[in-house]
C-alpha cells in the first residue's frame, strides 16, 4: 500500500486520481450550486381562482377514505379544479425528509402539503413554506380555536393552516372502576394510586399504559405532566432551557414512579402509541394515554377486546392544581409548497378546507377533531359526537416548544434523556442535566 | 497473471518480435476493453464517488438548506470542531467500533465452527446452506421487525419463555445493556451465516495432501485446526470480516426499526445519527460530517485489520 515517491509511473497515476477526485469535488460544487432556482412568483394570487389542477401530499389519516372523501367535496364545490392526491409516508420523520428533499430540490409539486403541527418554524425558517399570512387576511386565522394558529407561526408569519387537531386524552375502563368502585382519576397521584388498587385486586394486569419510548412521542407526553407541574422547556425566546426546574423534577420524578411503582409496566419504556394502545384494547391496563384516534380504535370489535367499557376523560393534574391537567397538541396542518405555480388554487383548497363544509366531514364522519372553534363546539353539543370530541372542547392545551427551527435537537434532548431517567439507567437528577445541557446546544444550532 | 503471460514468450520462440506483437495486441485489446467498460464505469462513478464527493463538499463547508436548494458557503472545519465537541457523536462514535468489533468477532467464530461443520457434512450439506442462507437473505428490516416480536415488553416471545423459567419479565429493550445485547443477537443471527458460507467455499479449496500429511504425523484435530486450516484460511477469512466490518459499520436499519436509537441513545449509530442530524434537524453540514466520520473510520479499520493481516502472513512466510 505504500506510495514510491520515486517512481514516476505511479507518480502520474497518483496525479490523474488526484485530478478525478478534484472533478468530482468540482462537479459536486456546481451541481450544489445549479440546485438554485427560481422561487415562486410572489405576486399576489388572483382573487378568483377557481379552474386548474392541483396536487395535495398527504398521509393516510387515521381512517381509510377521509382524504378522497374530502378531494371529492371540494371538487363538487369547485368543479373545474382537479386535485391530484400523493400519499404520503405515514411515518413523519421520513413524511418530512422527503418534502425536504423535493422542495429544497427546486420540485413545483406537491403544491399543497399536509404537515405536522410542529414543522412550522423549521419550514419557515428554511423557507419551504409559503407564510399564508401573507396572502390571507388576518380574519381568517380568528376562526381557529385558540393555540393553534399561534402553534403555525414563525417569526410574525403563519406558515400552516390548521386541517385537523388532536391532542392526549386518558382512556379508562368504566367495568373496572365500576367494579372497584373508584372515581375517575383527577389527579396524577389518584391516577398511580387506582392503577395499584385495580393492579392489586387482580382485575387487570397493567394500571396505566403511556407512550414513553425513546421519540417524539414522549416528548408530548413530558409537556403534559411538565405544564401540569407548572413549567415549561424553554424561555419565550427560545434562548435558554429550564429543564432542571423544580417542575421539571417533579414530572419526570412522578413519570419514574409509575414505572418503580408498578402502576405502569416496565415495558411502557419501550411503548409508541401503537403499542400501549394494543395493551389497553387487549384488555390488559386500566387506564391509557393516547390521542383521538385511539378511541374509534377502541370501539372497533375486530381489533378491540373492551368496546363498550371505555370511557374518556381530560387528563388528570398534579395534586393542588385545577383540574382538568393539560393535553399536548397534535395535528397535522396545511402547507403550501414555495415552487407552486398554482398559488391561488392552493389557497382557494386551503380555504375550502377550513370551510365549515370540510370541518363537518372530518368531525362528524371520520371524529377528527375540527380546528374550527364554531364547527367545534357545535359538534360538542350534539348527542351523537364521540366523546373524544366532546371532551376536547374542555381540556387544556400545552404545545410542545416547536417555535425554534431547531425543535427536532430539542424534542431529541428531551425524549433521549427522559427515557434514560424512565428506565432507571440513570437518576432523574442526572437525566435533567444532560436534557439541559443538550437542549442548550440544540437551541444553539448543535447537533 | 498479466506478467506471466508477457514473460511465456521469451524462453519459447524469437523473442522480440512476438513480444511487440502481443504487446500491440494486448494495449488494443486494453483500450477496447476501455472503451467498452467507460459507460458502466461513469455510471458507478456517479453512484457512488459522486455522494460520496457531494457528501465530503457538504461537510466541509457552511450548508444552508432553503426552498431553493443547498447553498454551499465558504470552506470550513466548523462541522467538524461540531462533532468532536458533541458527546453525542462520541457516544455513537465508540457505540458503533464497540458493535463492529464485537458482532464480527462473534460471527467470525461461530461462522468458523458451522463452516468446520457443514465441510464434514458427507450428507444433506446443500439444503444445510440453503437453510443457513434464510436468515442472510431476510430483509433487514422485516428481521428486525420480527425480533420486535421475540423482543417484546409485555407479550414478547422471549418474555414469555424467561417468565415460564422463573426468570421474571425483563424488558430486553427497555435499559441500555440489554437493548445493545438484543441487537447483537439480531445481528449476529442474520449475518454470521454469511461468514460462514464464505469459510465454507474456503475450507473446500484447502490442499487435502497437507491434511493427509498432519494425519499421517499423527496430529490431533485441534492443532491440524490451528496449525493448517486456520493458517491457510487466512485469505479467506479476511474476506469475511472485510466485508462485515464495512457492513456492520454502516448500521442503520436494525436500530431504526428495533430500537429508534434508544433506550436514551444507546444504540444510537453513526449512520442513525447522520440520518437524524441531516433528515430530522435539517442541518446538512454537521450530519455530513458524521457520515463522513463514518467512512473514514471503516476506511482507517479496514486498513489496520489489512495491515495486521498481511504482517502477520508475512512472518509465517518467513518462518
Amino acid at each position: 500500500m505504500k506510495i514510491n515517491s520515486n517512481n514516476p509511473e505511479k507518480k502520474g497515476r497518483n496525479k490523474k486520481c488526484g485530478e478525478i477526485v478534484l472533478t468530482f469535488a468540482s462537479l459536486a460544487l456546481v451541481l450544489a450550486a445549479c440546485g438554485s432556482s427560481s422561487t415562486a412568483s410572489s405576486n399576489p394570487p388572483s382573487a378568483s381562482a377557481t379552474s386548474g389542477n392541483l396536487t395535495w401530499w398527504a398521509s393516510p389519516i387515521a381512517q381509510v377514505g377521509i382524504r378522497a372523501d374530502l378531494i371529492s367535496n371540494f371538487e363538487k364545490a369547485y368543479p373545474k379544479i382537479h386535485v391530484t392526491l400523493q400519499s404520503a409516508p405515514t411515518n413523519t420523520d421520513t413524511n418530512r425528509s422527503q418534502l425536504v428533499t423535493e422542495i429544497s430540490g427546486g420540485s413545483t409539486s406537491p403544491d399543497v402539503f399536509m404537515g405536522d403541527v410542529i414543522w412550522p418554524a423549521q419550514f419557515g425558517a428554511h423557507g419551504l413554506a409559503v407564510p399564508l399570512s401573507k396572502y390571507l387576511p388576518s380574519s381568517y386565522f380568528t376562526k381557529f380555536a385558540p393555540g393553534l394558529v399561534s402553534g403555525a407561526t414563525y417569526n410574525g408569519q403563519v406558515y400552516g393552516s390548521p386541517l385537523f387537531e388532536d391532542q392526549g386524552f386518558l382512556y379508562y375502563r368504566k367495568d373496572l372502576l365500576a367494579k372497584a368502585n373508584l372515581p375517575v382519576p383527577t389527579t396524577w397521584s389518584q391516577l398511580e394510586s387506582e392503577s395499584l388498587t385495580l393492579e392489586h385486586d387482580g382485575l387487570v394486569q397493567y394500571g396505566y399504559v403511556w407512550e414513553g419510548a425513546s421519540y417524539e412521542g414522549l416528548t408530548c407526553n413530558f409537556m403534559e405532566y411538565l405544564a401540569s407541574a407548572g413549567g415549561t422547556v424553554t424561555n419565550s425566546t427560545y434562548t435558554k432551557a429550564n429543564l432542571t426546574s423544580p417542575s421539571a423534577v417533579k414530572a419526570v420524578t412522578f413519570m419514574r414512579s409509575l414505572v418503580t411503582s408498578g402502576a405502569s409496566p416496565a415495558a411502557v419504556t419501550t411503548f409508541q402509541e401503537p403499542q400501549a394502545m394494543a395493551v389497553f384494547d387487549s384488555g390488559n391496563a386500566a387506564f391509557l394515554r393516547n390521542w383521538d384516534y385511539a378511541w374509534s380504535n377502541s370501539q372497533t370489535p375486530a381489533d378491540s377486546k373492551v368496546v363498550g367499557e371505555v370511557g374518556v376523560a381530560p387528563l388528570p393534574t398534579f395534586t393542588g392544581n385545577s383540574y382538568p391537567g393539560y393535553s399536548n397538541i397534535g395535528g397535522w396542518n396545511l402547507y403550501i409548497n414555495p415552487h407552486s405555480k398554482n398559488l391561488a388554487i392552493d389557497l382557494t383548497f386551503i380555504k375550502w378546507m377550513s370551510s365549515t363544509a370540510a370541518q363537518d366531514i372530518l368531525g362528524k364522519t371520520y371524529s377528527e377533531i375540527p380546528t374550527v372553534e364554531s364547527v367545534r363546539l357545535a359538534l360538542a353539543s350534539l348527542s351523537s359526537t364521540p366523546p373524544p370530541l366532546k371532551i376536547a372542547a374542555q381540556t387544556k392545551l400545552v404545545p410542545r416548544p416547536a417555535g425554534t427551527p431547531n425543535y427536532p435537537a430539542l424534542s431529541s434532548a428531551i425524549y433521549s434523556n427522559v427515557n434514560s431517567a424512565l428506565s432507571g439507567s440513570t437518576s432523574v437528577n442526572a437525566a435533567l442535566a444532560s436534557a439541559q445541557s443538550k437542549a442548550a446546544t440544540a437551541l444553539a444550532g448543535g447537533i | 497473471m498479466a506478467v506471466v503471460a508477457n514473460e511465456l514468450p521469451k524462453v519459447r520462440r524469437s523473442p522480440t518480435n512476438t513480444k511487440i506483437k502481443r504487446d500491440t495486441h494486448s494495449k488494443r485489446l486494453a483500450r477496447i476493453g476501455w472503451a467498452f467498460s467507460t459507460p458502466a464505469l461513469l455510471f458507478v462513478a456517479l453512484v457512488t464517488i459522486f455522494p460520496i464527493g457531494f457528501s465530503l463538499a457538504l461537510s466541509l463547508s457552511n450548508v444552508s438548506v432553503t426552498g431553493n436548494g443547498f447553498s454551499l458557503q465558504g470552506f470550513t472545519f466548523s462541522n467538524y470542531y461540531e462533532l468532536l465537541n458533541s458527546s453525542t457523536w462520541r457516544y455513537a462514535m465508540e457505540f458503533t467500533v464497540f458493535y463492529t468489533i464485537a458482532t464480527v468477532l462473534v460471527e467470525l467464530i461461530l461462522g468458523t465452527a458451522i463452516a468446520l461443520i457443514l465441510e464434514r457434512l458427507t450428507k444433506g450439506r446443500g439444503p444445510m446452506m440453503a437453510l443457513l442462507l434464510l436468515p442472510w437473505s431476510m430483509i433487514t428490516v422485516i428481521s428486525a421487525e420480527l425480533w420486535q416480536y421475540i423482543y417484546e415488553g409485555t407479550y414478547g416471545v422471549l418474555q414469555s419463555m424467561f417468565s415460564a423459567v422463573g426468570l421474571g419479565s425483563p424488558v430486553f429493550l427497555g435499559s441500555p445493556t440489554p437493548a445493545v445485547v438484543s441487537m447483537m443477537v439480531a445481528d449476529i443471527w442474520k449475518t454470521t451465516p454469511f461468514v460462514a458460507v464464505i469459510v465454507v467455499a474456503g475450507l473446500v479449496m484447502l490442499p487435502s495432501e497437507v491434511f493427509e500429511a498432519a494425519a499421517v504425523d499423527g496430529a490431533s484435530s485441534w492443532t491440524t485446526f490451528w496449525r493448517i486450516t486456520f493458517p491457510l484460511l487466512r485469505p479467506t477469512i479476511a474476506i469475511a470480516v472485510l466485508f462485515r466490518i464495512l457492513q456492520a459499520f454502516g448500521l442503520f436499519d436494525l436500530p431504526f426499526v428495533l430500537t429508534g436509537g434508544g433506550p436514551g441513545t444507546s444504540t444510537t449509530s453513526l449512520a442513525l445519527l447522520s440520518y437524524k442530524v441531516m433528515f430530522q434537524n435539517i442541518d446538512y453540514g454537521p450530519g455530513a460530517a458524521v457520515a463522513v466520520s463514518a467512512t473514514l473510520l471503516v476506511i482507517v479499520g479496514s486498513l489496520l485489520f489489512l495491515r495486521v493481516f498481511k504482517a502477520q502472513v508475512g512472518k509465517e512466510e518467513l518462518q
